[in-house]
């Protein structure tokens, strides 16, 4: 989230568009509906399925999974058409105005520079003209042909309301009346907010469809002010942690790339330049020469100018000692990946499946009920020499080498005949304790990061997974100890001091080294913009940097902080908990003011989060300012609000390497789609890996849209829920939703068993026939999409067919997160 | 006179755990012998956060503990009034949280441990059709083996890159980790760092899926 | 003193059954799981371990298309409680802020007051041998806490307090309701049976939420002014004289059939 979840009570409009946020997030209902009664705001839901999060909504709009970018894309030609973007907000704060290179284009579903044998983008014609000093050239005026306006409402110019109909399937008077509802957002005294969560996400253009609400938001103004901005509603308690910790193939802890073996990364001087903005041509060979270009400032950097003094702490905090100056502080311990190659989950579990990997480590996590395709991801796992699992349950992945988990209640012959007997895999079973049985931080999706602290014992022998790591960390490094071999040396060095006293693990020590501690006074770095390059601060994540201090002289940690106060009655409670960055609330909240740094938007004084104070000289505000502190509105490298990006722009259009698959978000069907795409000639993301091409299903064979989701009552793979008799008993067996009008067809009746099918598998589940489910018409052809739980498997109190047998092993172009939410089926009585 | 909910919520509040009802201005006769006595009277709460959907909602744990102040049993697990995300509410998953731990059985109605929850480490061999228990340093010390035997026989530590160089790359492509988006970050930052101290490439998490 | 209770706004109701979860845990109640049967609330009624539960309706009609509508049921405290006249034992008393709780020890599971109450709340629970329902979490409320319903609802659908308080807030919402989009928008509990110390406001006409537009004290005058004011020493021998209803009722009960069908029983033994 850029905003909070207490900020959704400020808005004017929530978009809620692949969210069923009364369902899945239920407390943000909450600060909606008071939205709603104390400010008369309006809630849309855009989803194919009339849930809970509809009934409470004041426009329900039905669309086709996968047609997002195509709503969007009109949504994006109506505002331009009809004037109604934010004109001040747009030209100064965004990209708007910058020109773009002459050879950028866009033809027929294809931006320029596309090889087709790869299926990617040579991305550097997305770029903008710049001047000799490399800022972009502008014109303000936003006339120019090649400026990113122009651009944007010529790409967008075919997304017309009937075209767009015609796709989504959504009813032209629903559509009319979205757009008419949300677009009032772009009034300056007006915000509105778009709340987003797996719906959007887990598509071949889940990226694109990001981008896409990011151009509606800024056009209408509506970032970094309260009650605006895009919201993702993360999926479970502490992914936002986990992502922040960097548990992802592509990064290291703080959202910086992980280093590659490309040759860009050899040395860390190499490997610091790959990853600060603006330093690709600037004349330095060493740190010592970098430091002093640092101190001069130099262009298009924005705040990750500081990169450096991320990563060097992050290797003192990890390496100790054996990380200097003189070592490049241990960059070569950092393993360097394989730069040609995709890890992520699918790949993962592909190379699994064709016996690449002897060892896995699943912590708290499910991929036998999770996974896409999950039929192969547990066949695949069968090839390991050692399984791990760590959690409070035997789920289906731990147990993934049962009799059990080889049935199958529908004949498929996509699982092979599999026994214990021929799984030669070894399985260490450890037991977890429960949340409220250990204690440590969770950052939630606002990027609260809160204190858990300990209610009760763990049952039986089971254990905090701090414990298990550090018991197995102490164990590994026994095992390495005295090794000379330089491939040991990342084990050998590895700090790993975190014991109370007794032999027991200290979480302070672990939030001491993770917040930044100084290797002078041995005292809490105060915040990020303290940290240094020369290995005088140790810190393992820069964002959570500043996240501990000195309380009469005790350190401290802040997500501990329980003051319940709101003195700006916006909702921030600034000292609940503690957010990162710096204890931000609103990130971009410079945009809640007007460029002069003072004057809040007309009619909107109310919603003003910061402001230039010049009898202080600084910026000062309800919430911690996102800007350099220090910095006046008319300084001329920081005049631009978005400080995270190079150029400080907020990105209508979407520069070089930012995106793998376009500037703009572009409409393509999902990889299994009933229709060609209408609004070009190329059916899928032409930038997506595609990993099993024999196993597309068709049209002809599979005409039914399938996806999957959850309930209020399940949650993500069901380990946490279907082992809860209270859980169990409200939602007890897996189904599968369906219109009636499919129902007749099918001869389907209310509450009996029905097949789903696919190229990948079959399941048997409970038909529960809805009113809330309808046919769409796409491209004049009517079609049925239904809809199942995923948090179904054969462990637990409630138990049933598995949804992830029929999802496909294909994800998005940038991130491939899989496409679990749009393909083809077929469906039929039991 | 109007009780209202802040009232409440002050009473029932983390750090408020003696409920008078003559606080409220009630006085109350003891109705009937139905009324329980208040079981978590002069608990005091633990807050938490709850696991599931990323919201943050609070929770406070009420648990019952011996004169030694010993854990006995769980007494609730509700919504914690001070957090100002849910100002004491809590959905049907996070309502449910005492099952966590433990759960009433509909047999007979008494409170016991979660059957479901797992008390010790559990082993199995390769071609086994059963789990078996063993201790923790058993456990401990063979996984660490495990992940040394792999990581020892499939580690890259030097490679020729595409400029034509050799450089250090220290990495082992045998072993993976999935999962961590249900652990705390005290957890998710131990996981990451000795993984990759490892040369882990293959990690990954739920953020993916 | 002043009447206190739950006002349940439907119009903020989410359905995510949280309600029903603390009710559980304050209450300390087994799950009770039963098959899926096609529509997302698995309990048809509250039974003698779930006192609470929401019912979801589907409606559909050309001008507004589709509403999903909830409700939560439980005890409606009638002032005039029914259960309380027509037990045999005086399990069932009325706190002086409202709640009709029954109390355990008193109960024999004869299980007249389910069969006398409008609107089919007491439940026999076989495993206590006794009748079961909603308190009103008297027991927290004694103590000055809310009822654990009210207390976890996140969207605020339901709240407890002074019911004149609360009745005063339902009017204005039901008005504010009416004049945006819900022109049906109304009450419910004000005047039923003579008032329930449980109030609503409804988005629609009580029928498309379940609830009987005019609810009806089950007819079971003969027990209610006959045995029941003479029960210390009547009910051995109506038992002796009656024991075959009082059997077949409980037989009834025991195999877990129909509420509907053990009412007629039950009623035509009565009444004979």
């Amino acid at each position: 989230m850029t905003n909070s979840v207490n900020d959704l009570k400020n808005t004017d409009c929530a978009l809620i568009m692949g969210s069923n946020c009364a369902e899945n997030h239920p407390v943000t209902m909450r600060w909606l509906l008071k939205a709603r009664d104390t400010r008369g705001a309006k809630l849309i839901h855009v989803d194919p399925r009339f849930t809970r999060t509809s009934a409470r909504a004041d426009i329900y709009a039905p669309l086709r999974s996968g047609t997002d970018i195509a709503f969007l894309g009109g949504m994006i030609k109506y505002i331009i058409d009809n004037e109604l973007y934010h004109k001040d907000y747009v030209v100064n704060y965004t990209n708007a105005a910058c020109l773009i290179k002459d050879d950028y284009s866009f033809e027929d579903g294809l931006f320029s520079g596309y090889d087709e044998e790869n299926r990617k983008y040579d991305v550097s014609s997305w770029d903008y003209q710049t001047d000799e000093a490399g800022m972009a050239l502008t014109d303000p005026t936003l006339q120019h042909p090649r400026c990113v306006f122009q651009l944007l409402k010529k790409h967008y110019e075919r997304y017309d309301i009937d075209t767009v109909c015609e796709i989504t399937g959504t009813p032209k008077n629903k559509y009319l009346e979205v757009l008419k509802t949300f677009c009032a957002t772009g009034a300056p005294d007006k915000t509105g907010t778009i709340m987003y969560a797996m719906g959007i996400t887990q598509h071949t253009v889940g990226s694109q469809n990001v981008r896409a609400f990011s151009i509606v938001q800024m056009l209408l103004g509506n970032m970094g002010r309260p009650g605006g901005g895009i919201n993702a509603l993360r999926g479970e308690n502490n992914v936002q942690g986990a992502t922040d910790m960097a548990l992802l193939y592509h990064l290291i802890p703080g959202y910086i790339n992980s280093p590659s073996n490309a040759p860009s990364n050899k040395k860390l001087i190499d490997y610091i330049r790959s990853v600060t903005p603006g330093s690709a041509k600037l004349q330095f060979s060493n740190l010592a020469e970098f430091r002093e270009l640092v101190k001069a400032g130099f262009p298009n950097s924005g705040w990750k100018i500081n990169s450096s003094k991320w990563i060097v702490s992050m290797l003192k905090a990890w390496y100790g000692d054996a990380a200097t100056e003189s070592n490049d502080f241990a960059y070569h311990y950092l393993p360097k990946r394989d730069d040609k190659k995709n890890y992520s989950h699918i790949a993962l579990f592909e190379a699994m499946y064709k016996g690449e990997i002897d060892g896995l480590v699943v912590n708290g996590s499910n991929p036998v009920v999770g996974g896409p395709n999950a039929n192969k991801e547990q066949e695949a796992m069968t090839k390991l020499k050692w399984l791990v699992s760590i959690d409070l349950w035997l789920n289906e992945t731990a147990d993934f080498w049962t009799y059990k988990a080889w049935t199958r209640s529908v004949h498929n012959s996509a699982v092979p005949k599999i026994t214990p007997e021929n799984i030669q895999t070894e399985v260490f079973f450890l037991p977890a304790a429960a949340v409220y049985e250990k204690e440590g931080t969770a950052a939630q999706t606002g990027r609260l990061v809160q204190y858990r602290w300990k209610g009760a014992d763990p049952v039986g022998e089971s254990k905090a997974d701090l414990w298990i790591y550090y018991e197995l960390g102490k164990r590994l490094k026994k095992l390495y100890e005295g090794s000379t071999r330089p491939e040991d040396e990342p084990v050998v060095n590895m700090t790993w001091d975190y014991d109370d006293g007794h032999g027991h693990d200290d979480i302070y020590k672990v939030a001491r080294e993770l917040c930044g501690y100084s290797l002078v006074d041995g005292n809490p770095v105060e915040g990020f913009a303290k940290l240094m390059d020369d290995g005088s601060t140790a810190c393992g994540n820069w964002i959570y940097c500043g996240g501990a201090t000195l309380k009469d002289g005790q350190w401290f940690y802040k997500p501990q902080k329980r003051i319940k106060e709101d003195p700006s009655g916006l909702g921030i409670f600034p000292d609940w908990g503690w957010a990162w960055p710096v204890n931000r609330r609103i990130i971009y909240n410079r945009c809640s003011v007007q460029p002069d740094g003072v004057t809040p938007w007309p009619g909107d004084e109310a919603r003003k989060l910061v402001n230039w104070d010049a009898a202080q000289n600084k910026w000062v505000g309800v919430d911690v300012p996102d800007f350099v502190g220090t910095t006046a509105p008319d300084n001329p490298n920081f005049t631009k609000p978005f400080i995270m990006q190079p150029d400080g722009y907020g990105r209508l259009f979407a520069p070089t390497s930012a995106m793998k698959d376009g500037p703009f978000p572009e409409h393509y069907e999902p990889w299994e789609s009933p229709t060609t795409n209408k609004m070009n000639s190329r059916d899928l993301n032409p930038a997506t890996k595609i990993f099993e091409p024999e196993k597309q299903g068709t049209v002809d064979k599979y005409p039914i849209i399938g996806t999957t989701y959850r309930v209020s009552e399940h949650w993500q793979t069901g380990a946490l829920t279907r082992n809860l008799p209270w859980l169990a008993e409200l939602v007890p067996d897996m189904f599968v939703e369906l219109s009636e009008e499919l129902a007749k067809e099918k001869g389907i009746k209310n509450g009996r068993e029905v097949i789903v099918s696919t190229t990948r598998g079959d399941l048997k589940a409970i038909a529960c026939v809805t009113k809330r489910l309808k046919p769409f018409t796409i491209n004049g052809k009517k079609v049925h999409q239904i809809g199942m739980l995923w948090q179904f498997g054969f462990k637990g109190y409630a138990t049933g067919d598995t949804a992830n047998w029929l999802t496909p092993h294909i994800g998005d172009a940038n991130t491939t997160i899989p496409e679990y939410k749009a393909w083809l089926c077929d469906i039929r009585r039991a | 006179m109007r009780v209202t909910r802040r009232q409440f919520l002050k009473l029932s509040g983390a750090t408020a755990a003696v409920f008078s009802a003559a606080e409220l201005g009630f006085n109350f006769e003891a109705t009937a012998s139905a009324v329980k006595q208040l079981r978590i009277k002069n608990v005091t709460p633990t807050p938490t956060i709850c696991p599931y959907c990323a919201s943050g909602c609070g929770l406070v744990v009420y648990a019952e503990r011996d004169s030694e102040g010993k854990f006995v049993k769980l007494l609730s697990v509700h919504g914690d009034p001070d957090n100002p995300i849910n100002m004491g509410g809590a959905c049907s998953k996070g309502s449910a949280m005492f099952n966590l731990r433990e759960i009433y059985d509909p047999e007979t109605g008494e409170q016991m441990i979660n059957p479901k929850r797992v008390q010790k480490p559990l082993y199995r061999a390769p071609g086994s059709t059963k789990w078996e228990e063993k201790d923790w340093d058993w456990m401990l010390d063979r996984i660490a083996e495990k992940i040394k035997e792999t990581r020892d026989s499939s580690f890259i530590h030097k490679e020729k890159i595409d400029d034509g160089s050799e450089i250090i790359v220290n990495r082992t492509e045998k072993i993976a980790s999935v999962g961590g988006s249900g652990l705390d970050n005290e957890e998710c930052y131990l996981l990451s760092k000795m993984m990759r101290s490892l040369g882990v490439v293959y990690l990954e998490t739920q953020a993916r899926i | 003193m002043a009447n206190l209770t739950n006002l349940y706004d439907v119009s903020k109701c989410t359905a995510c059954r949280g309600c029903q979860v603390a009710c559980k845990d304050w209450n300390q109640l087994p799950a009770s799981i039963k098959p899926f049967k096609g529509n997302y609330q698995t309990h048809e009624d509250t039974d003698g371990d779930t006192y609470t539960i929401i019912k979801y309706f589907e409606e559909e009609d050309p001008v507004h298309g589709v509403s999903w509508n909830f409700i939560k049921r439980q005890c409606m405290h009638c002032f005039d409680a029914n259960c309380m006249k027509v037990c045999p034992k005086g399990a069932y008393t009325k706190t002086e802020w409202g709640a009709t709780i029954h109390d355990p020890d008193k109960c024999i599971g004869c299980q007249y007051c389910a069969t006398a109450c409008p609107f089919d709340i007491p439940k026999y629970l076989k495993r206590v041998d006794k009748i079961t329902k909603c308190t009103l979490c008297a027991g927290r409320v004694e103590e000055g806490l809310e009822p654990a319903c009210a207390r976890t609802c996140p969207t605020d659908a339901l709240i407890f307090g002074d019911r004149d308080e609360l009745l005063q807030i339902a009017e204005d919402r039901a008005k504010f309701l009416q004049a945006n989009g819900f022109p049906n928008a109304t009450i419910y509990g004000k005047l039923e049976l003579g008032g329930l110390n449980k109030l609503y406001v409804l988005t629609d006409t009580p029928d498309k939420f379940g609830l009987p537009v005019d609810p009806k004290v089950p007819n079971v005058t003969f027990w209610q002014n006959y045995v029941q004011p003479y029960a210390s020493w009547l009910i051995p021998l109506f038992l002796l004289a009656s024991g075959t209803s009082f059997v077949t009722t409980r037989l009834i009960a025991n195999k877990n059939k129909g509420h509907e069908e053990g009412k007629e029983v039950v009623n035509d033994a009565i009444g004979s």
